[in-house]
């Protein structure tokens, strides 16, 4: 990769992380990072974000109540 | 390449989830083994949802999620975070080539989405853990999304499980929604967008493939084989109100266009089509689009609901309510002037103008000063160039052939029924006269000075004489435009009448000759055409009374006149009967050319005629009476020559002559106060009338006014009208009895002369008394003439002849009395307040209402 194009990449992530500290979506950087990638792997942000609400809600879940016998997904399969 | 992506998507997956579970709020993060069966169901979880149907419900367009990102903050009352956010959305969008984000809308969305569901979940958060996941297990291979496509190959086993995430109230209102659409969709065969277009179709008067138009039900409908609800069916019903409104147009104007050549449609018919047609283009292109809007559909960002095409018909339905209205409109004036032509259409129209609605308002009058425009073309060049360009019978003043003496009153005329509402009365009148006086100029005068007056009155109008100045709704313009023309075209035509013409002169020598205003010659005239006039009127040469009148004309001051005016003076035979005279049938006749044969016409010149019998019967019994005293004067009888006749016979000679000097006083005092009154009460005070009110004129219809005023006035007053007939006739029965008497008192002295000759003769030789009875024998050729006869005879026969007289005298003298009575007893019974004048003239002494009680 050359170096304009890791400092364009770098800015984007900047921007996009400032973006999401400003609606407050509790993402960090590594996270968001992550997201992006597979975003821009063409898969369906609807369902990003699904998976990002239901596996907080797991791990809330996990830290409210332990040990985690029951979450939510395990009881759906 | 697919494998290798494959391979990093699963790998960025457990990154991902690693990093969501060990991410942790609290202090004591511990780090997760990537082994521990939690974190495997947690991956298998994630991969289960990415796997699922779930497809993106927006449009891929960064720019409207940022937007509406920022809008949800704004409405949350965080402006200052919404700015911030908009200028790095901004941002983010320019970073484009290599290295930056290439999915930048699933970024955006995604981060919307997360931080939604973050709000969401902390407002709810007891409730959160309760929130049902539906499964779908009948999930749809059919429906497969870019993720499960990506994933399917490997995922096989996780198929079934599908996770529908969404917000419960959202997810019920889809549900419903979905299930509403599906009943709308077994009821109705027919789908709303393509009654929509069947409808557009329908509005511009062709059949769509359901909507078509029914003869029997008169207009467009859906048939009912089509199975649609009531609602539908009405509201499709409604909106091709407006197919058939336009049906109806259109059929008009098409139908005007093909007759157009033939017959005539009139250059208003053809502007009214041309407007209609313009109007109809503006509607096409209203229509093209509706048209072009109709496949579009509606931009929603964040909807759930799946969006329809932009025009619903309820949408249609209010596009379609001003054109609607316009085209009753058109459709109603259409049906008005269907058998309507030029100005009675613009009328009709008119009419339908004035409406309060400032939209219909402003719509008729663009038409109307389409469809006026001819008609205002029409008024222009017949006010300022007096021309009738009216192919078509359209305009309301029609012209008639006529010929040059009667153009002015007969030659053009307005036509009520093609004169539009918005042209007054008044003002029509003046716009007829001012074109009428152009052609009066033009034809009766030969005059071109009209011209200049023309385009001064147009440049002063403000208005050029260019076409199309003039406009429907520019009432003032016009009425300034005509009133400018008329003032100085009327001014020009009387000033061509005054100067060039010499109307005045006319008048005034009409008067003089006519009206025997100019006594010298109307004396020396009555002289020399006496004996000529007194011939039976078949052996009267008409020639040689036109030579006496040269001799009146040239011994008399009238010789001083303008040499033009005596030239038109000739003399007229009146046909006559077997029985009349030379004086029944005499008269002047005074030959008004072009242009003044407008003014003295045919009609007028008989009046004028009518007139001067009178006045030359007046003249006539005067100039006899003042013929007759010339015999009587006292000195021509010596009464010293009848001393010697008996005195019985003397006296008989003086009391006839006494008697025929009374009578004629009375006579003389009965004809010259009439003579008095109409010349000075009458023909003066009138015509003093009448050159005053020429002074103030202001047009020819005012000119032509005074002078009948004037005519009429006349004959009014000197007894000639139709309401004192019966007098009229008296007075003409008076004036015979004078004359009879004139022809007694000529008689009478006759005898008187002849016995005094008789008398004188005894003395005188008798070679003169031979000569004398010679010269008598030839004025009386009685066969029982007393000449020779001795002095007892003479006596005798003086006796006789005075006995006689004084019999015819008195016969004469008690009819007159009678008569002058009556005369004077249907006087005061008369209208004209100038007759009392006469009768206190007459009566001044009350000699005669003294006589008689009854007056």
């Amino acid at each position: 990769m050359d170096p304009d194009a890791a400092r364009t990449a770098r800015e984007s992530l900047d921007l996009a992380f400032h973006m999401s500290n400003v609606l407050d979506t509790g993402l960090d950087r590594h996270t968001l990072s992550v997201l992006i990638a597979l975003c821009d792997l063409g898969l369906n942000p609807e369902a990003l974000a699904a998976v990002v609400k239901e596996l907080r809600t797991s791990r809330e879940l996990q830290t409210t109540s332990s040990p985690p016998t029951s979450t939510a997904p395990s009881s759906l399969s | 390449m697919e494998e290798e992506d494959q391979q990093k998507v699963s790998d960025l997956i457990k990154e991902l989830v690693l990093r969501l579970l060990s991410q942790n709020p609290t202090s004591d993060s511990h780090p997760i083994d990537p082994n521990s069966p939690d974190f495997r169901n947690s991956l298998r979880y994630a991969f289960r949802i990415l796997s699922s149907r779930m497809t993106p419900s927006v449009a891929p367009d960064a720019a409207a999620i940022g937007e509406s990102i920022k809008r949800r903050l704004a409405t949350q009352g965080k402006s200052s975070e919404a700015l911030t956010l908009a200028d790095l959305c901004t941002k983010f969008a320019s970073k484009t080539g290599p290295g930056s984000v290439n999915n930048k809308w699933a970024v955006l969305y995604l981060l919307k989405i997360i931080a939604e569901d973050r709000k969401a979940a902390r407002n709810q958060l007891d409730s959160s853990a309760l929130l049902p996941n539906l499964a779908f297990n009948d999930a749809d291979s059919g429906h497969d999304s870019r993720v499960s496509r990506s994933l399917g190959s490997k995922e096989k086993g996780w198929r079934n499980g599908v996770l529908l995430v969404s917000k419960d109230p959202e997810n019920r209102r889809e549900i419903a929604f979905r299930e509403f659409m599906n009943l709308v969709k077994e009821e109705n065969e027919v789908c709303e967008e393509v009654l929509v277009r069947d409808v557009l179709y329908a509005c511009q008067g062709i059949d769509g493939k359901y909507v078509k138009f029914d003869k029997n039900a008169d207009g467009y409908v859906i048939p009912d084989l089509v199975k649609v609800p009531r609602a539908t069916r009405i509201i499709v019903r409604k909106l091709c109100e407006l197919g058939w409104l336009f049906r109806k147009v259109k059929g008009y104007i098409s139908e005007c266009m093909d007759r157009f050549p033939a017959e005539d449609v009139g250059t208003v018919g053809q502007a009214f089509c041309a407007a209609l047609q313009d109007e109809l283009s503006e509607y096409y292109k209203l229509l093209a689009v509706l048209e072009a809007q109709s496949m579009n559909p509606i931009p929603l960002v964040s909807e759930k609901v799946s969006s329809e095409n932009y025009l619903s018909l309820r949408r249609l339905s209010v596009w379609f309510a001003e054109p609607m209205v316009k085209m009753r409109l058109m459709a109603v004036l259409v049906d008005k002037c269907r058998v309507l032509r030029g100005g009675a259409m613009a009328g009709a129209i008119h009419l339908h103008a004035q409406h309060g609605d400032p939209l219909v308002h402003e719509f008729m009058k663009r038409l109307l000063r389409r469809v006026c425009s001819p008609l205002f073309e029409m008024v222009r060049s017949w006010v300022l160039e007096g021309e009738l360009e009216d192919i078509f019978a359209e305009f309301f003043v029609v012209g008639q052939p006529v010929k040059a003496e009667s153009l002015w009153r007969d030659g053009y005329r307005l036509h009520a029924g093609m004169l539009p509402s918005f042209i007054s009365q008044s003002l029509a009148q003046r716009i007829l006269r001012t074109g009428k006086s152009i052609n009066f100029l033009r034809v009766c005068c030969e005059d071109h000075g009209w011209a200049d007056a023309a385009t001064e009155a147009a440049a002063a109008a403000g208005t050029t004489t260019r076409r199309g100045s003039l406009g429907y709704g520019e009432t003032e313009a016009l009425e300034s435009l005509i009133d400018g023309a008329a003032k100085r075209i009327d001014k020009h035509l009387l000033d061509v009448m005054y100067k060039r013409y010499k109307f005045k002169e006319h008048c005034l020598a009409i008067k003089r000759y006519l009206l025997l205003g100019q006594g010298d010659f109307v004396q020396y005239l009555m002289d020399i055409v006496g004996p000529e006039l007194s011939e039976p009127a078949n052996t009267i040469s008409t020639f040689k009374l036109a030579g006496l009148l040269e001799t009146a004309i040239r011994s008399s001051n009238a010789q001083y006149d303008d040499p033009d005016i005596l030239d038109r003076l000739r003399v007229k035979m009146m046909p006559h009967g077997t029985g009349d005279r030379g004086w029944d049938v005499f008269s002047l006749e005074y030959d008004a050319r072009v242009p003044l044969d407008t003014v003295f016409t045919e009609s007028v010149m008989a009046r004028y005629l009518k007139i001067f019998n009178f006045l030359w019967k007046l003249r006539r019994v005067e100039h006899a009476l003042i013929g007759a005293w010339k015999t009587m004067k006292p000195n021509c009888i010596t009464s010293h020559s009848f001393t010697k006749l008996q005195r019985a016979v003397k006296l008989q000679l003086l009391s006839s002559l006494r008697r025929c000097q009374v009578l004629w006083d009375d006579m003389n005092h009965f004809v010259t106060n009439l003579q008095y009154y109409i010349m000075f009460e009458v023909l003066e005070v009138s015509w003093s009338n009448f050159s005053s009110e020429m002074e103030v004129a202001k047009d020819l219809d005012d000119l032509l006014a005074a002078h009948e005023k004037y005519l009429h006035s006349i004959i009014e007053k000197s007894l000639l009208g139709e309401r004192s007939q019966t007098l009229c006739k008296s007075l003409f029965v008076l004036f015979d009895l004078i004359l009879r008497f004139r022809s007694h008192a000529d008689r009478l002295y006759e005898g008187i002369y002849e016995l005094q000759a008789r008398t004188m003769e005894s003395s005188l030789p008798s070679r003169d008394k031979r000569k004398s009875q010679r010269q008598l024998s030839d004025k009386v050729s009685e066969p029982g003439s007393w000449i020779g006869d001795g002095r007892k005879a003479l006596t005798q026969r003086a006796g006789e002849l005075f006995r006689n007289m004084g019999q015819d005298l008195d016969a004469i003298a008690k009819e007159y009395s009678s008569l002058l009575e009556g005369f004077l007893s249907q006087l005061p019974v008369q209208q004209h307040v100038d007759l009392k004048f006469l009768l206190f003239r007459l009566d001044f002494t009350e000699f005669y209402s003294r006589s008689s009680p009854s007056l």
